[in-house]
């Protein structure tokens, strides 16, 4: 299956290639899951992603993808105040 | 008795009769509001009336700073500008960082509560013991930046400054005050008040130092929290890699980044106004407040063009304000947008947000394009950035309108529902119908709807301190209340930055707290304070005509998302602020009940104003 994925924040060093916002495409075995994605995009990077979105919501690595998923991966970042 | 920590003196400045003295003011005071945020809404309780004119020559303002202010503990830089806020009615706390809050401790004051008003133009100069009222004649007009510069070259060169701009000088319901040349205390009009009193500028120049109970340990706990904001991946990483602006794609991507005066949740513009894109194209370099490792300011410029200038930020805040929610897409335009208010001394969020608000009324045909002289339609970059002008600078009644803020705005096209606001204070960049906890803080906050009193975003989406899905209303009541609200009220009194929040707990500031002051700070202890801070703000507020009415978000939050991930989601307040209510100890009218009071020990407070 084909899914993209984009890298934000630092995770651009990553793909300097890629312009801010390009999408990757990446094809994947069926029942791929978001980690696995992440491991074929990044190596073995995972624990500098820490925020992963699956068409604009937030799930966890173990999420399996589907056909045309858009993922966004984000390092920690924050804002505002706590 | 030793005072550590504190310096034990407040100076009381007399603006009508040109008289300062400075005064003892009671330690037992410290054990209950901390300092900072706590003491001066306290102090201002005690001294105004909260139903008096904002802008009355009786009302007071308040520079408070932390125990923790200026003694070298991690991001201890901040200082609070409070008062009765002229924007909003309810009880104003600005707080900025920089080095002006240090100063004002190393000249040898917690507080200086300056009444009265100067008949003409004046600034105070504050030289350790000595204070000086001098004229501020030839300061009148100037942008921050050249009266810090001015006025340093009158006094010391190393004084430190607070000022206001033009649009504070004009009395602008968003006028903010700003120190060390672009830092602003930005929120609820403080500005205003230094203008309604003559007041262009303090400076101050200090050569003591803040003593420390027991320095041994105080530099153990400090450098423990050193330890672990360098080690973090927020505080020490994307805060300086990229600011706060690197949640402009996240907030974005996840539909939740209110666009067109919160029409819509997404704004497809949005990638080249990210923090990603301020570095790339805009950031010079970073800047660092007093003590500081974290350096999350960023200075920036547009080089060349028509929006050419130099400044500090913009933030994830005004990277917004003037970006998705007007339509705009041009970060050279927003940059601009920003400095601009930096020179006139004006809150950028609240300016960014009226401006919307303007351009909403524009396309709807509610405000006649006479009035305002020029087409102002979303994403009109040019025209965002005229209206900013017009707004700065007051000019015609148009231009008025503008710089009292989106409320009166609204209202006086007959459009009140267009103000997307709580209790006349604009919203942020969070949309209350995407995350529930963000719905029920905008609507109880003390000082209207301002994100950084309790920011649930950080529990929300982050996971800080424990991740709470977004849509869930269960349990979001306690977490609004105790986590966020009261604990922001406790950090802000003790004179850190919240945001070394992200790394450091109550446990490393109070670990901190305790041997500055050689008194009994403790976690626990830390807890109620931040509750008794959030009450007092709250009687402030009642005494002042607020009521549960008011406690309430803008008939649009409570539509369904019109569309992107989140469509449908919409804020659903009315189903928790009871729930709220009860747990705060307050009644169906969201008055503290007296059980509460005497619980937290205000039970005086509240007689005394009765
Ligand atoms: S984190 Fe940023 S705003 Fe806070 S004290 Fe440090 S440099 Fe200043």
């Amino acid at each position: 299956m084909e899914v993209t994925v984009r890298l934000f924040a630092s995770l651009r060093r990553h793909r300097p290639d890629l312009a801010l916002g390009q999408p990757l495409t990446c094809q994947l075995p069926e029942r791929a899951t978001l980690a696995d994605l992440i491991q074929a995009v990044l190596g073995p990077l995972p624990d500098e992603v820490a925020i992963m979105l699956v068409n604009g919501q937030l799930q966890a690595g173990e999420q399996v993808l589907s056909e045309g998923d858009r993922v966004s991966l984000w390092p920690p970042v924050a804002g505002g105040a706590l | 008795m030793n005072i550590s920590g504190y310096t034990g003196a407040l100076l009381r400045i007399d603006l009508s009769r040109r008289q300062a003295r400075r005064e003892p003011w009671d330690l037992g005071l410290a054990e209950r509001f901390v300092g900072g945020r706590g003491l001066a809404s306290y102090l201002l309780y005690r001294e105004q009336d909260p139903a008096a004119d904002a802008l009355g020559a009786e009302s007071k303002f308040i520079l408070g700073t932390g125990p923790l202010t200026g003694t070298g503990a991690v991001a201890a830089s901040r200082y609070v500008v409070v008062c009765k806020a002229p924007l909003t009615g309810t009880i104003a706390c600005s707080n900025s960082g920089g080095f002006f809050g240090p100063e004002l401790k190393f000249a040898g004051y917690d507080f200086a509560i300056f009444e009265g008003r100067s008949e003409t133009p004046v600034y105070v100069w504050i030289d350790d013991g000595r204070v000086e009222f001098r004229s501020a004649e030839k300061l009148w007009g100037l942008t921050p930046a050249a009266t810090d510069e001015q006025v340093r070259r009158e006094t010391s060169l190393m004084a430190k400054v607070a000022c206001i701009g033009p649009g504070g000088e004009k009395r602008s319901l968003l006028a903010g005050v700003v120190n060390d040349r672009a830092r602003l205390a930005a929120r609820s009009g403080v500005g205003a008040v230094l203008g309604s009193k003559n007041l262009k500028a303090v400076a101050v120049r200090g050569a003591g130092s803040v003593c420390l109970a027991d320095p041994e340990a105080f530099w153990l706990a400090a450098l423990d929290a050193l330890k672990k904001i360098v080690n973090d991946p927020v505080s020490f990483g994307s805060f300086r890699a990229y600011g706060t602006a690197s949640l402009v794609n996240l907030i974005n991507e996840m539909g939740a980044y209110p666009t067109r005066n919160f029409l819509e949740e997404v704004f497809a513009g949005a990638m080249p106004t990210s923090g990603e894109a301020i570095r790339d194209e805009l950031l010079l370099r970073n800047r660092a407040c007093f003590a500081c490792p974290i350096a999350c300011t960023r200075v920036t410029a547009v080089k060349d063009g028509p929006y050419q200038g130099r400044g500090e930020g913009p933030e994830y805040e005004t990277t917004w304000s003037f970006g998705a929610l007007c339509g705009v897409s041009d970060l050279k335009a927003i940059a601009k947008a920003h400095y601009l208010c930096c020179d006139y001394g004006l809150d950028a969020m609240s300016a960014g947000a009226t401006v919307a608000c303007a351009m909403e009324l524009f396309e709807k045909g509610y405000v006649p394009g006479s009035d305002i002289g020029f087409a102002l339609r979303f994403g009109d970059a040019e025209a965002m950035v005229a209206a900013v002008r017009l707004m700065g600078e007051r000019r015609g009644p148009f231009g008025a309108l503008l710089a009292d803020g989106s409320y009166r705005l609204a209202a006086h096209y007959g459009h009140p529902e267009l103000f997307m606001g709580v209790k006349k204070l604009e919203m942020a960049a969070y949309s209350p119908r995407v995350f529930q906890g963000m719905a029920l803080h905008y609507a109880t906050s003390n000082r209207g709807a301002c994100h950084v009193r309790g920011n649930t975003v950080a529990a929300e989406l982050y996971g800080i301190p424990k991740y709470v899905p977004p849509e869930t209303l269960d349990g979001k009541e306690e977490m609004v209340r105790r986590p966020f609200q009261n604990s922001t009220a406790f950090v802000d009194s003790t004179g850190i930055c919240l945001f070394s929040k992200f790394a450091i707990t109550h446990r490393e500031i109070v670990s901190m707290l305790a041997p500055a002051t050689g008194l009994d700070f403790t976690f626990d202890k830390s807890i109620v304070q931040g509750d008794r801070i959030w009450n007092l703000e709250r009687l402030f507020n009642l005494r002042a005509g607020f009521a549960a009415a008011d406690d309430t978000l803008p008939e649009r939050m409570l539509e369904p998302v019109p569309g992107g991930p989140r469509a449908g989601s919409r804020a659903q307040l009315h189903q928790n602020l009871q729930t709220y209510y009860a747990l705060r100890g307050w009644d169906e009218r969201g008055v503290p009940t007296r059980q509460k009071l005497e619980e937290l020990g205000l039970e005086d407070t509240w007689q005394v104003c009765r």
